[in-house]
């Protein structure tokens, strides 16, 4: 998978939970978005948004681990998104 | 006995080595010193929660399986059998209400080493499946890179990418880089994921003219946290690996206490003599002050400065002096705290406490005594060396309305580049 040139691309996908993760660093946007997915159903997706560009790395590895599914992560400018499945 | 208990008691003996059997025993006097010692029993004053009591619940149950006496009369040394509501109790002592700080070990007459203790305690939780989430998928998280770096490869190149960017605007450079894979390299940098220790590390190394290439990994390891060694090593193998591979001459750590601290100490008995060098970002910086192979100016920091000890750094490796030469020389105004170096307090939120949520309310109380520290300085920026302080201490800021900024010594030091 690679960044999306512009988060744009991801319109069309349906979040159930939006998390703003802007100003926050490693690891801690992982840490809420573990968090949080346990409030969602299975099938359940995540959209975020965050500032540090840690998270490109962060997030999938979180999900391969896990076995979340990365939908899609995007690059905005200076800003970066994803949206992450509940898969289990 | 259920099962869990007889696997837990199994993990927990497993770890019954020379160091804890010592630490494990009856070295404690009960004098009661390490209480005032710990921020959590400053927090609450709960005595289930002062280092002697925690070290006390798994001490008694090492007792009743190691100790002649407690074998044969356990009610007559206090000596317990293990069960799972002990297991769940110790979820909460040796997890949650200790940051393995040492700050009672070098407050207690004897030198009981508590967290050797908790490591233990830790280290069996965590392969009985009761260590706290996060802390396990963080870890693995850590592990997938290594496993998947292909995958993830092209990622963090894009990520470095947009780092570049930044780097190129802000020296000015058009031809500032942060390379990747570059072999022969004198540094192997390993930072963190966040861009705080990339960057302001990046324009150091600039500076001073350094050849040096970026890690595709991330210093910390979580599994450290957990206790859980096994998985603690294979994370550093990766580290090791690459710096193997591109024949660095040293491998630079970043600003990160737990990294430090495992790097310096625990490689060398994991992996023996290694063709390079560990050290940690904090020792480069310095020695580049000191060299003069970079020049800094005082008034670029003009706002009053602290700055806060990580356990893992100054008590446990040594490293109080060389980020105040640093700051001497890089902020107008550097005030210290009462106490400092290796009497200073933890954060409140040591050995990935600020990593799990639902224990949030108890790392601000017991981040109390730190707050009333830096209040005491009157600073408006506070720096640090280790991310995990740097959370908690961001956190502490707006929890006791301190109005400071949190930074860390390179970002400083950046910022005071001539």
């Amino acid at each position: 998978m690679s960044v999306s040139e512009s988060v744009e691309e991801s319109e069309g996908l349906v979040s159930d939970l939006v998390l703003d993760l802007k100003g926050l660093v490693c690891p801690v946007p992982v840490v809420k978005v573990a968090n949080a997915i346990k409030g969602l159903e299975v099938g359940g997706v995540i959209e975020a948004s965050a500032t540090d560009p840690g998270v490109l790395a962060d997030i999938p590895a979180w999900c391969h681990a896990t076995g979340h599914e990365l939908l899609r992560i995007g690059r905005n400018g200076r800003e970066f998104a994803f949206w992450v499945k509940r898969a289990k | 006995m259920s099962e869990i208990v007889k696997r837990a008691q199994e993990e927990l003996d497993k770890r019954y080595n020379r160091l804890v059997a010592l630490n494990a025993s009856s070295l404690c006097t009960r004098c009661g010193l390490c209480a005032d010692s710990c921020h959590f029993y400053l927090a609450n004053g709960d005595p289930e929660v002062a280092p002697a009591a925690k070290t006390e619940r798994v001490r008694s149950v090492y007792r009743r399986q190691h100790d002649w006496l407690s074998r044969l009369f356990p009610n007559f040394t206090g000596a317990r059998e293990l069960t799972e509501d002990e297991l769940d109790a110790w979820v909460d002592i040796a997890f949650r209400y200790c940051t393995m700080c040492e700050r009672c070990t070098v407050n207690c007459p004897m030198g009981v080493d508590t967290p050797v203790v908790m490591g233990a305690a830790r280290g069996t939780l965590t392969a009985i499946g009761k260590a706290p989430e996060i802390l396990v998928q963080l870890a693995d998280a850590e592990i997938a890179r290594a496993e998947s770096i292909d995958i993830f490869k092209d990622m963090l190149k894009e990520q470095i990418g947009f780092l570049e960017e930044e780097l190129r605007e802000e020296t000015g450079d058009p031809e500032a880089s942060i390379p990747m894979e570059k072999e022969g390299s004198e540094i192997l940098y390993v930072a963190l994921s966040g861009a705080h220790t990339i960057l302001p590390a990046a324009k150091i190394f600039h500076r001073a003219g350094v050849d040096w290439t970026l890690s595709f990994f991330e210093a910390s390891n979580y599994a450290v946290f957990l206790g859980d060694m096994k998985r603690a090593k294979a994370i550093a193998q990766r580290i090791i690996d690459e710096a193997t591979r591109l024949q660095v001459s040293e491998v630079v750590i970043t600003e990160c206490g737990h990294a430090v601290f495992s790097y310096r100490w625990s490689t060398p008995v994991w992996f023996g003599e290694l063709p390079f060098r560990i050290r940690s970002l904090i020792e480069v910086i310095h020695d580049y002050v000191r060299d003069g192979r970079i020049q800094l100016d005082q008034t670029a920091n003009p706002d009053p400065i602290t700055f806060h000890d990580s356990c893992n750094l100054s008590r446990k490796s040594g490293l109080a002096e060389q980020p105040r030469a640093v700051l001497e020389s890089a902020a107008a105004d550097f005030r210290e705290m009462t106490p400092n170096r290796e009497k200073a307090f933890c954060c409140g939120a040591g050995s990935g406490l600020v990593a799990v949520e639902e224990w949030r309310d108890t790392r601000l109380a017991a981040g109390r005594p730190k707050a009333e520290q830096i209040r005491n300085t009157g600073a408006r920026v506070v720096v640090t060396s280790c991310d995990n302080c740097r959370h908690q201490l961001g956190d502490l800021g707006e929890h006791y309305g301190l109005e400071i900024e949190v930074k860390n010594l390179a970002e400083v030091t950046a910022r005071a580049l001539c």
